[in-house]
This record gives structure tokens, sequence and C-alpha cells, in this order.
């Protein structure tokens, strides 16, 4: 993974200091509540429900054990002794009160960690990939750009004070786990016919009230310009879009309402930049500088490529078996796999660890993955360097260790926000329907057999569980202060499997919260009666339509019918 | 950076009391709006010192023509989180090559100076309550930048070999005590 500079390390601990400063004037009541509030949330601090909430940076995902160990002393001294993942592959913390927030600041620092921009109106924190270098269907590892891009991004003095927050995602795969399209900015590394290197670039794409899937706006820009360019599609969005209204402000409503003539300001912009300005072009990579930082990504000391196949394995416990199947993931080095550690099991909420959890991912790091990890988009993690020999071993202990459960990919490997229990924006809460899903599909046998299905839930329209990505999404909805939940169909993240990125489609008025088990279900079964043979659930929605599942949802109607009728 | 304090500004701007300004005595260090500026650059003398005060929903490139005869442009913050005169005054530097006072009015507190000093502005008006003592220690947090910026348009990556040593051994012994003078 990425090594830190001097420099790297000395600017998060200077970030620290500076948020000591705001943190010390703001006690002392020189800095007002409102104006340190997007101070604070450009280091990673909301104020929720509870307490302050935060959201500590965990760049396209990579962790190490250490990083990992600290992050569970912090859940220790300064939290509940525990964490959440997120969809955005950070971390997130609910309990820490806000007069100790800059000793957590300095903790992370010492760790080479921050909360730099994984909130307010800038560039947040750039997420990919979980497999980024690893994956055995990766054109080119993006890790290197996205760090350039990472440092670019970092406290740009024209770019932190945007109309809304502005997300990026980049893959270097032909699979596309990081939901591209679903971004601001969504970035596609691929080679062209004559074998170079560029961006597919995508901008627009957004969730929350408005689901819109980004439009492309270069087929192919020459890697060595996607500064400038990003640089040229920020500025026209900091100049052109909306302030006067916070749901209308997100750069995908300018561009659906600018279309071709965004497209022509954000070309000019770029041509001015490189023909124009002063220093216009400082910001194309050189080469020098992108060998420099994929120098950086220091693959661990000891890998060894197996020279052989490994022998088949015969007379596999079905247990063991079950586990190959979903968490082993193919890898590109001969002899090795990578492993998901699932954070989806009975009991926690999807994506939360604990203390000791965080510990005992850190010591299986250790041992097999020579101390790596990767947190996913799905929020789980990955061990991103297991030999293929130490399989049956790390299996025994990370079923030890709770993080065996062999879903991934399964309905009960859903992901889901923190909800009603600890965000204030939510109208309802996630986890209780994340766990009465979970306690209704507990058979293995059923759910193997229900096979590939992204089971999305937000808690409410800013959508942070990503429900209109699900095939089956789930939207908390407040109605006379009760919890509501409009459920979706055939929503897509843009994988192989689930076809290009699309919102789904809402199956009818919302469901009382104890009804939604039984509609997950009744959808369940109605696939399960209309699938063809081998067809996935998203498969089956997009052949028969909304309508058979619509009829079957509709009989799980309890509370909703004597409302209705009342 | 320059800070303006209010009752030593020679810069005097022609809005408001006396109703929409009809006609205009050229008179040095008048600070006019852009529609009074349009409206009268044709007749300004040559040499006579003079102010523009840009919106921030104004396109720069409207000013740029006239940019030489300027000795200032205000660029204004109805709110502080509102963050469009960054990229006006970038552009007035980097694309117009503006070599006047670029300065910061209206919402100005002591955590913007880092990014006004970066895009361009030279000279703030700070809001009346904040502290010129945090504004100064406001910029002297960060040993360098990763990107380049008006001042320096050379990225870090872009410098000769060493200059991010050479930053960090120049800035350790003098590490900012945060908090510090409060």
């Amino acid at each position: 993974m990425y090594q830190y500079t001097e420099f790297d390390r000395l600017f998060v601990q200077r970030r620290a200091a500076q948020y000591r400063d705001q943190l010390t004037r703001n006690l002392a009541g020189q800095l007002s509540d409102d104006e340190f509030r997007p101070l604070r949330l450009q280091n990673g601090w909301y104020v929720q429900r509870h307490a302050p909430m935060l959201r500590i940076a965990v760049p396209y995902g990579e962790i190490n054990a250490n990083q990992l160990r600290a992050l569970g002393r912090i859940a220790r001294e300064f939290d509940r002794g525990y964490g959440h993942f997120t969809t955005r592959q950070n971390l997130q913390f609910n309990w820490i009160p806000l007069d100790r927030s800059s000793d957590v600041m300095e903790a992370l620092a010492a760790v080479d960690m921050h909360g730099i921009q994984t909130s307010g109106n800038c560039i947040r924190n750039i997420t990919s990939d979980a497999f980024a270098g690893i994956a055995p269907d990766e054109v080119v590892d993006p890790r290197p750009y996205i760090e350039i891009l990472r440092q670019w991004s970092t406290l740009h003095p024209e770019f932190a004070f945007l109309p809304r927050k502005f997300k990026i995602a980049v893959t270097g795969a032909i699979e596309d786990r990081a939901a591209i399209g679903w971004h601001d900015i969504g970035l596609q590394l691929l080679k062209n016919e004559a074998g170079e290197l560029g961006f597919k670039v995508l901008v627009g794409g957004g969730m929350g009230r408005t689901p819109v899937i980004g439009i492309t706006i270069r087929e192919f820009l020459p890697w060595q310009q996607v500064l400038v360019f990003i640089e040229a599609i920020v500025r026209v969005y900091n100049r052109y879009g909306r302030r006067d209204n916070m749901y209308k402000a997100r750069i995908k409503i300018l561009v659906k309402a600018e279309g071709k003539k965004f497209v022509d300001a954000v070309n000019t912009e770029f041509a001015n930049i490189l023909e124009r300005d002063a220093g216009g072009t400082e910001h194309v990579i050189p080469q020098a500088e992108f060998d420099r930082v994929a120098a950086s990504f220091r693959l661990p000391e000891g890998l060894v490529e197996a020279t052989e196949a490994a022998p088949p394995q015969t007379d596999v416990e079905p247990a063991y078996a079950r586990w190959l199947q979903r968490n082993v993931h193919g890898h590109r080095l001969a002899g090795y796999r990578a492993v998901t550690l699932s954070l989806k099991r009975p009991g926690q909420p999807p994506g939360d660890a604990t203390a000791d959890q965080m510990d005992g991912a850190a010591a299986l790091a250790d041992r097999y993955s020579h101390g790596e990890l990767r947190v996913t988009h799905d929020q789980n993690l990955v061990l991103p360097w297991v030999r293929q020999s130490d399989l049956h071993a790390l299996w025994l202990a990370a079923r030890e260790a709770s993080f065996a459960t062999p879903n991934i990919g399964l309905l009960t490997d859903m992901i889901a926000c923190p909800g009603g229990d600890l965000c204030a924006l939510a109208n309802a809460r996630s986890i209780p329907i994340a766990a009465a899903v979970t306690e209704r599909f507990s058979d293995l046998d059923e759910l193997y057999d229900i096979g590939d299905i992204d089971l999305h839930i937000s808690g409410c329209i800013n959508s942070c569980g990503h429900h209109h990505s699900g095939h089956i999404g789930i939207l908390g909805v407040d109605k006379d202060g009760a919890e509501w939940y409009q459920i979706t169909l055939g929503g897509s993240d843009g994988s192989t499997l689930s076809g290009g990125a699309v919102p789904g489609k809402v199956i009818g008025p919302s469901f009382a919260a104890d009804e939604v088990p039984d509609v997950i279900e009744a959808v369940v079964d109605t696939y399960r009666e209309r699938r063809a043979a081998n067809e996935h659930f998203i498969d089956t929605v997009r052949r028969v339509g909304l309508d058979p599942f619509k009829v079957s949802a509709n009989g799980a109607r309890r509370s909703t019918a004597a409302a209705h009728a009342a | 950076m320059r800070f303006i304090e209010p009752r030593r500004n020679p810069w005097r701007s022609l809005s408001g009391e006396d109703g929409p300004v009809v006609g205009i005595q050229p008179v040095a260090n008048l600070l006019l709006d852009f529609g009074q500026w349009h409206a009268f650059r044709a007749q300004w003398p040559e040499g006579m010192r003079v102010g523009v005060a840009l919106g921030n929903d104004v396109d720069v490139e409207e000013l740029a023509p006239d940019l030489p005869r300027l000795t200032l442009v205000a660029l204004n913050f109805p709110k502080w989180v509102d963050g469009r005169a960054y990229s006006q005054a970038h552009l007035l530097r980097a694309r117009y090559r503006f070599e006047g006072e670029i300065r910061a009015t209206g919402e100005v507190l002591v955590d913007m100076l880092p990014l006004l000093q970066r895009t361009g502005f030279d000279a703030v008006v700070l809001r009346g309550d904040q502290s010129q003592d945090a504004a100064r220690r406001a910029l002297g947090f960060f040993p360098g930048h990763y990107q380049g910026d008006v001042r320096d348009a050379q990225p870090l990556f872009a410098k000769p070999d060493g200059t991010a040593d050479a930053l960090v051994r120049k800035a350790a012994p003098q590490f900012v005590s945060a908090g510090e003078g409060i």
C-alpha cells in the first residue's frame, strides 16, 4: 500500500494542529458554533443525534493492521467500543465528545490518518475498487492515479467551499466495483486503440432526492491531463452550480439543466487552462511523478508467486466450501487470493466492528495478509494478500474471530447506513430493518438458493445506504412521526452482474416497519417462482417487470392495509 | 497579506445614501460597482486610481479588457461559505494577469486566510469581530501544499527533487503550538 512521505506525515500533523486551534477558539467563545461547523465538517466532525460523529478517511479503502489497531484504541478510549465502516470506504465513530476531538485527530495523525474532506462542501475522500491492484480483471492499477488526485484535492484552496459535496470514484478494472456512474465524477482507466492509457470521464451522477447516472463527458482523456480536466469541471461547477437551494446544488442538477452548454463550458475551461493560464500546464502529470507515486505502493515483502497451480482440493468440508465460494476471490498473482472478512452477521449492524474485532482483523492481516487490509464499498474488510495454501487456516481463524459468515454477495451481505438510531438526518431506523432481514434469512441453504442480490438500506433520502442502486432498495421515510419504508426494485451499482448503473423503481406506497421482512420475503419468493434456470434476481426483475412483485408485496400489507382502511 | 482597517481605508464607494448615482466626478480612489464602472469607464481619466467591486456572480471575463486600468478589484463574500470569489480571484491572476490589489470584502473570517492568500487575494477587510492575531496564525500552519496555486503555480511534484524534504526540515523546529495566544 501507499507509504507516507515525511511531508505527508507533517501535513496531517499540521492539519491536527490547525484543527486544535479552531476547536480551542470555539471552546473559548471566539469562534461561534455556526462558523466552526464548516471547519469541523472538513475534518470529518458532524454533530449527530447523540454526540459528534467522526468520519475518518481511508483513502481508496487501503488500511494497515497498525492503523486498524489505532482505530480500535480510539474506539475504546474515546468512543463506546465500536465503529462503522461506510459505503465510501471510511470509518465512522458515533460517541466521541467534541472537546476531545482534537486529541483524536492527533492520535490519527500519529498513524498517518485523518478526517480531511470526509465531509463538507468540498472534494471528498476518493473511493475506488476494493480489489484495486490485485484484481485479475484489472486493466490498470488505479491507486497511484488516485493518490495523485488525493494529494491534488487535499486542501485545494479554490475548491473548499463548493455549492455542495463533491465525490469522485475511480476504477481500473473491467467490472465496476466502485459504482462510478453514481458519482459527481466517475473515472475509468482504460487503454485506447493505440494502447495509450487514459480515463473515461463521467460527470453528474448522484443519489439523494434526484437519482441520476453520470454522463460521459470524455471517452478518452490522456491520463497526464486528468488533474487539469477535473480542475475545469470543478471550476465550472464552483462558478455556476446553484447555491440557492441545497437540494438542487449538486453538480448533477447543473449538468442536467445545462446539458451541452455544461460540456462546452468544461471543454472551453480545460483549453483555457492549458493555453492561457500562467502555469496552466504545471498540473499535467509528468511520467516521473507517476513513477514516484507508483513506487510508493510497495508490494509487501516476501510475496512469492506460485510457479505451478495448487492441487485441486478434494473432500472439502461443506462449510469451508461455502466460504471458498463466497468469500474468496481471484488474484492477479498466482498462488494468492483475496479474502473478504464479512461484517454482516447476526447481532451486529452491517459494517460495524467492535474494538476487539478491529484488533482481531488486524491480527488476521498480520498473520495472513502482510499486515494489509481493504475496506469495501459493501462495508466489509478484505485481506488482499492471502496465500492459497493458508486459506484453510485463515478460514478457521476468521471463524473464531466472527468474520467468516459465508454470505458475500448474498442477501444478508446488505449495505445499510447507521440510520435513525444514530444519525440526526434519518427519517427512520435502518439497523432494526437490517437485523430483521438478517434474522429472517438466516438459513444458508435458502440464501444460496436465492443467490447474488444487492440489498441496500437508507434511513433517509440522503441515500448513504445507496438504496437507489440496490436490486432491492429500502428507503426510510417519515409520515406523521412514524417510520415507513419505501421499497424499490431493479437498481444497479453498474456491475457486470447487474448491468449498467440505474436507479430502482418504487413498487408502491410505503410499508410499515414490521411489514418489511415479509415484503422482502414475498419479493424473493416471487423471484424464486418466476426465475428461469440460473437467472439472477436482477435479471428476473428486468425480464418480468415490477407487477408480479407488486402483487406479492401488497399481500404482505397488514398495518398499512389497516391504515388505508381507516 | 494586508489587513485593511476600515478607518484607514482610502477607498470610497458611491453607493446608497443619495439614491442611484447619475453622474460621477472622477476622483482618485473611487471604488465603483461593476455597473457604475461600466457606465463611466469610457470617460474615466487614464492613470487615475480606480477600483471595481465585483459581485461573486459576475463573470470576471467581462472585466478583462479594463484590468490594466484598475488599481483594485474587490471581491465579495456575501456568506463566508460561498466560495465563488476564490475562482474569480484565481482567474484574475492566472488567466488575466491582473497585478493590482485583490481585496476580500464581506463576511471575511480568519479561517479563510490560507485560501484567500493562495487564490490571489493580497488584502482583506476582516469582519469586525475577527482577530488579526488568529488570522496571522491561520496562515502559518502548513509547511507547503500539494497543488500549485496562483502564488506558486508549481505543484509539489513539479518542484526539484528534495523540495518536500527541505520543507519538512525547515518546518520542524518551529512547529506551531496550537491555540497559542488564546
